[in-house]
């Protein structure tokens, strides 16, 4: 079994499905979209974070860096290149300002920190919602985990990407979801490629087979766009959508706006901002967003 | 030159500056003028000297004359000041900050406080102009640092921002005629002109000192004796009380506010303060030629008429009257009254007032005052009644027959008004109001307005009779409901019963900006100790009736519509909430008015509320009757003098006191029992007993002190005219301050669990368990601010268990701090006969104690505020969720005094305010599932704060929640302000 190294779980989240949810964050994913928000899920592997504001230059971290990639004069910096992922570092760290993203947890703990919440899930409609990174990338595991949730009278849902192994899931996962909310996010497979790091083929294909799906299993199914600007919000691509949805009969779709905080994560885990997003710093324009809204209600399809 | 030196010169200075202040006072007439008094020249004297004795003089004043002694000894008051470093601050310092120089302990006063305001005054009296201006500049400094908080312009948009009103989505068994829409969400504050107008008076018009009351009963005492009466017998007190409440009340000017619907005032001015120099009056004295030019809460400037009244007649004859000066002069200035006066420690609200409690108006609106005599009468006339019990009954009388007096002056002032009133629509309300006002409350009260009226002729002798401080209405939605469906049920068609309810809509809120026509009198240290409060009248609304069902009806309703439209610090609304028995329906409109409002009602959970009241023998009639007081705490209406407010209990010094074998650091004070030195407390378990040791010390002093405090109520200021509603006492012939009540308690407040309880763990884990460092490492670290020991602070930060972060070891620590504060309290008896009850909130005290308490081994800095009631700190967790489960995994047996549990929260703006509803909606009843007590929401972001600090005159009705209580912002002091802006930010 593909096992998952879990990044946050963050709770009382209002935005990513009904009621009051814990989301799970799980490391790794299948695409490489260069305004991931959550950049450190990129890598399935574990990584090493410095934040330089919580950095009280203390020194306690140089000396036992068995790589010596840590200088003691700036222990803000870590050398990449020498850095062996030891996490040495992170335990001698007072103000956890070096921190190592990405912890192997049992299906267990994860239960245990969720069942912690059930009060709020039940008076809200509420509960877990897997998301990353890519879920579906660790069909078996999350199965095992949205099983012992359902048994305990908590809805799961799951933010997917779409690129990942569609039976498999089907097998493992589905049978316990109340909700997928996948992303649909450019319908040109070349400029799929170009900015989430493959074509788009496999995509579609799923994307018909879990909104099938949704309805012989009962789950709640939401197709989703991020608004990137400049490339997924286009007046063309978010047309191609809208007719894409409209072949196969998706009802309703939501747009998600773009949101720029993300920068300060990347750098911390040394991860280079894409120079066509380094110049977006602005959220987009109410009217802007409208605009991209009509395309879909013009298409019969409305936006939640 | 040497120190010695310096000091002797620092005695001859003083001296010398007492020498001239002498001189002035003895040889300029108009300076003397303010020596006199009614009864002839002052007699008092001040002493001056330093902590090591280098400094020591005093000034006498004594016939009209003023001299100087080269020492301070034998002086009635002396000021005591650490050393000649702050000698030479106090000369050039303007008063508030002298003000402050007492709060951080770098002096103290000891002996006769009155002595010390009007040695204040007459310093005012000489260095008026200059403390004018040095007022003046720190407004200017106020408004420049609050400009600099936020960078450009910002737009306002907290009074932009648009309400939608929610419509019902069902109703409830109680609501009888309201089923159309029992949220009312048709109506708005723009349906109210009249509303509009006194709301706009609410905020804008300055309040002004009133001396009504203390002219009055001066005179009366003046001319029938206080200890004694006119023939040398000594009278009893709770007889020469009825007299000179009756006195009051039938002198007492009777005035209808223009356009009111409701006859009387409490005072005589538009937004009085009213003054009660039987309790902190006399703290006023030195500010009588400044009080118009503080920086916070300003009063208007007093008239020189008035000036004279209070300098040379009001204030000398009470400044040996008032129960701190009893306590002092009887019992020698006990040390529980010391650690009281150092500020740091304690603060006894029973020094201001004995109040705090609900009375029992469904039995006013039952009998009527002429019925309570009726059963008075009965209660002589039974068999064997003691001498004392008759007297005592007839002080009742008393009280009554002046009530009525003034019911029937208000009533006539109406005819009066009426006679020359122009406009007929007016004239019509008038007469209408004369009849009410003749009617009410000396007989039972038949309608909605009868009703109402009643209970606020009344409520205004309660603030004759007592110091306007927590005196709460209870129960309102339940007593005015049988007046509200009797008018109703005489209506024949909607149109008459629309317009009946727009006037009872209207009539509830003139009741509420009726109530907001007096304010407590802050002196201006009480501005840095308790900022922007108002005297704190809670009303409490739905629950359960007496019986145990859905007590939820029309006038819950139509309170929480009034509550939401006028949006007003006071009444302080409590909502209880039982999860079994009320509906979400109510519960969502609850919180829709705490969305609209940003900071209440205040939500109280039923069964938790009532399950904390188990244990004290009380039946569960009157448990289920419970009603919110002063800021949260419970009351059994109409049999409980609780006084839920007789002190604020600082936890925290007890803490330092256990820290360092119980020396005080701020207080330079060997005051605690020797609990060790950091170095003896080998296990954690010592650490914890020394702690505890410690505290129980200081509760024994507070303890004592309220004891001595409550015999001076009962010699200086019985209460029988609020006494006739409260059960038991008519029966017993006793005063409700000498224990006449059904129930007797006093509510303490206790402050700063969250910061005992992560300094605790952090001691725990840190030394004992993972041995990273001594206890006497982190002490030192404490002592010195963390400076220089920044990574243990980290590891303190990051590493150590913290109440409100979902972690079970804090919360089992939270419950057995909170057992033990309890227990240590339940030792004592009070005065009247009754235990203590423990709560955890604390006004605004978390502040004001936390400015005068050091670093803390959780990691809080020096002089930083505590957190708000038993609140989180606000890095516990950054999921809210943690923070409510672990409140509400406390045991409320250990808090029946109530808790405050702040929470803010700042809506997504891509919300709906319907999907804000149902979040808060979930918060509170997940909350209560898990056994949560009370939470009261903040819906305000720190940037709109912030915007109102930049630019106050916009957001003068920016409402926030204190601890308990409610505030204007823009009125607060800076500190408080901060910290409402540090507490944790919830994006919900």
């Amino acid at each position: 079994m593909n096992i998952p190294l879990i990044t946050d779980i963050r709770g009382n989240c209002l935005d990513d499905g009904p009621g009051i949810r814990t989301i799970i964050f799980f490391k790794g994913c299948t695409l490489h979209c260069i305004w991931c928000h959550n950049p450190e899920t990129y890598s399935s592997s574990p990584e090493l974070s410095v934040s330089r504001d919580d950095c009280i230059r203390c020194g306690s971290c140089a000396p036992v860096c068995p790589q010596g990639a840590i200088s003691p004069l700036h222990p803000e910096i870590t050398d990449r290149e020498k850095c062996n992922l030891c996490f040495q570092c992170t335990g001698h760290c007072p103000s956890k300002a070096r921190r190592r993203v990405g912890i192997p947890m049992t299906v267990e703990e994860v239960l245990d920190i969720c069942l912690s919440d059930k009060a709020f899930y039940d008076v809200s409609g509420g509960g877990v919602t897997f998301s990353g990174g890519e879920p579906g990338m660790y069909p078996e595991w999350t199965g095992q985990l949205a099983r012992q949730l359902k048994d305990n009278g908590i809805s799961v849902y799951m933010e997917t990407a779409g690129c990942i192994p569609y039976r498999e899931v089907r097998k493992h996962l589905l049978p316990y979801l109340s909700g997928i909310y996948m992303d649909i996010k450019l319908i040109d497979p070349e400029l799929h490629k170009r900015y989430c790091g493959r074509d788009n083929q496999e995509i579609l294909g799923n994307f018909r087979h879990f909104l099938e799906d949704s309805e012989e299993l009962g789950y709640e199914f939401l197709p989703r766009t991020p608004l990137i600007p400049g490339i997924t919000d286009t007046e063309d691509n978010l047309r191609q959508i809208a007719a894409f949805y409209h072949t196969n009969g998706v009802t309703r779709t939501q747009l998600l706006p773009y949101n720029p905080t993300w920068y300060p994560k990347a750098e911390k885990l040394g991860i280079r901002i894409n120079e066509e997003l380094s110049g977006l710093q602005q959220p987009q324009s109410i009217e802007h967003l409208q605009k991209c809204r009509d395309i879909f209600e013009e298409a019969g399809i409305p936006c939640i | 030159m040497s120190s010695t030196m310096n000091r002797r010169i620092a005695n001859l200075c003083t001296a010398g500056v007492l020498r001239y202040f002498a001189l002035v006072f003895t040889r300029v007439r108009k300076y003397r003028e303010y020596l006199k008094t009614k009864d002839g020249w002052k007699q008092f004297s001040i002493g001056i000297l330093t902590e090591d004795g280098s400094v020591s003089q005093s000034i006498w004043f004594s016939d009209g004359k003023a001299t100087v002694n080269n020492t301070a000894k034998g002086a009635d008051t002396k000021l005591i000041i650490q050393d000649t470093g702050v000698l030479k601050q106090l000369a050039v310092l303007p008063p508030n900050e002298v003000l402050n120089l007492i709060l951080k302990n770098r002096m103290r006063i000891s002996g006769n406080a009155a002595n010390m305001e009007l040695f204040n005054l007459l310093i005012s009296v000489l260095m008026k102009d200059r403390q004018i201006a040095q007022m003046r500049a720190q407004a200017e400094e106020r408004k420049t640092s609050g400009q600099a908080m936020v960078s450009g312009n910002s737009t306002n948009t907290h009074s932009k921002r648009g309400m939608t009103f929610l419509k019902a989505e069902s109703t409830d068994p109680g609501v009888k005629y309201l089923n159309d829409d029992p949220y009312l969400s048709a109506w708005s504050l723009e349906d109210f002109p009249r509303l509009q107008k006194f709301l706009k008076i609410h905020h804008e018009v300055r309040p002004a000192i009133c001396i009504e009351r203390a002219q009055i009963l001066t005179d009366f005492f003046r001319s029938e004796g206080f200890e004694t009466q006119t023939d040398g017998t000594p009278w009893i007190p709770e007889i020469r009380q009825g007299r000179a409440f009756r006195h009051l009340m039938e002198q007492k000017k009777p005035i209808i506010r223009k356009n009111d619907l409701l006859a009387g005032t409490t005072t005589s001015k538009e937004i009085g303060v009213p003054l009660y120099p039987d309790g902190a009056g006399v703290m006023l004295w030195g500010e009588l030629l400044t009080v118009h030019e503080r920086v916070l809460n300003p009063y208007q400037p007093l008239s020189e008429q008035e000036i004279r009244a209070l300098n040379q007649d009001i204030f000398p004859f009470w400044s040996h009257r008032n129960f701190r000066e009893y306590v002092r002069d009887v019992y020698h200035e006990p040390l529980g009254q010391q650690l009281d006066e150092r500020c740091a420690a304690t603060f006894l609200w029973k020094t201001v007032a004995l109040s705090h409690t609900v009375l029992d108006y469904p039995k006013l609106l039952r009998l009527g005052l002429r019925g309570i005599l009726r059963e008075i009468d009965e209660e002589i006339a039974g068999g064997n009644t003691s001498i004392q019990k008759k007297q005592y009954l007839e002080a009742m009388k008393d009280t009554c027959q002046g009530m009525i007096t003034y019911a029937h002056h208000l009533a006539e002032e109406a005819r009066k008004e009426a006679k020359t009133e122009t406009d007929p629509k007016r004239k019509e309300e008038l007469l209408h109001i004369a009849e009410t006002a003749a009617h009410s409350p000396e007989h039972p009260a038949r309608t909605l307005d009868e009703a109402v009226q009643a209970i606020w002729t009344h409520w205004i002798g309660v603030h004759m009779e007592n110091t306007n401080a927590g005196f709460s209405l209870g129960r309102m939605d339940q007593w005015l409901q049988p007046y509200f469906e009797r008018d109703m049920s005489l209506l024949n068609t909607d149109t008459e019963r629309k317009a009946y309810l727009a006037h009872v809509i209207e009539l509830i809120g003139c009741f509420y900006l009726r109530c907001q026509d007096h304010l407590p009198m802050i002196p201006d240290i009480g501005n840095y100790l308790f900022g922007g409060s108002s005297s704190d009248q809670a009303i409490t609304l739905g629950g359960v009736t007496t019986e145990g069902e859905d007590a939820v009806n029309d006038m819950t309703y139509i309170f929480l519509k009034v509550t939401e439209i006028l949006s007003m610090r006071d009444p302080n609304v409590n909502a209880r909430y039982h999860p079994q028995k009320n509906s979400l329906t109510y519960l969502k409109r609850l919180c829709e008015v705490n969305v609209h409002t940003t900071s209440t009602p205040s939500i109280h959970n039923d069964e938790a509320v009532m399950r904390s009241l188990q244990g004290h023998g009380y039946t569960q009639e009157d448990i289920r009757n419970w009603a919110a007081t002063g800021c949260v705490e419970p009351t059994l209406s109409g049999k409980h003098m609780g006084h839920t407010n007789c002190m604020m209990f600082n936890m925290v010094s007890a803490l330092e006191m256990a820290m360092y074998n119980g020396y005080h650091p701020l207080m330079r004070w060997h005051l605690g029992p020797k609990t060790g030195e950091a170095g003896d407390l080998r296990t954690f378990e010592d650490f914890l007993n020394a702690f505890f040791t410690q505290l129980q010390y200081q509760a024994d002093l507070a303890c004592e002190f309220n004891h001595q405090l409550g015999e001076a109520h009962a010699v200086l200021r019985p209460t029988p005219f609020m006494s006739t509603l409260m059960d038991g006492c008519i029966r017993s012939g006793k005063d409700a301050v000498k224990g006449g009540a059904v129930y007797n308690t006093s509510g303490t407040a206790c402050i700063g669990l969250a910061d005992v309880v992560d300094s605790l763990l952090a001691v725990k884990s840190l030394v004992y368990d993972r041995k990273l460092y001594r206890l006497e490492e982190i002490t030192e670290a404490a002592g010195q601010n963390f400076e220089g020991y920044e990574t243990m602070r980290r590891i303190i930060l990051t590493e150590t268990p913290r109440f409100g972060s979902g972690n079970t070891e804090a919360v089992n620590m939270a419950n057995r701090v909170t057992s033990f504060v309890h227990d240590c309290f339940r030792r004592h008896t009070n005065y009247r006969g009754g235990p203590y009850t423990t709560g955890f909130w604390s006004m605004s005290n978390h502040v004001a104690f936390g400015s005068l308490t050091g670093a803390l081994p959780s990691g809080r800095l020096a002089y930083q505020p505590f957190t708000p009631g038993l609140t989180p700190e606000a890095n516990a967790s950054r999921n809210l969720l943690d923070n409510l489960k672990d409140v509400a995994a406390l045991d409320p047996v250990n808090l029946d005094n109530n808790i405050a549990f702040n929470v803010k929260v700042n809506p997504s703006p891509m919300d709906s305010h319907e999907t804000t509803v149902e979040h808060l909606a979930s918060y509170v009843r997940a909350y209560s599932k898990l056994g949560g007590m009370q939470m009261q929401f903040n819906v305000v972001s720190s940037d709109t704060m912030r915007a109102a600090m930049a630019d106050p005159e916009q957001y003068r009705n920016l409402m926030v929640r204190i601890s308990g209580y409610n505030a204007y912002f823009t009125e607060l002091n800076r500190d408080l302000q901060l910290e409402l802006i540090r507490r944790a930010d919830y994006k919900i």
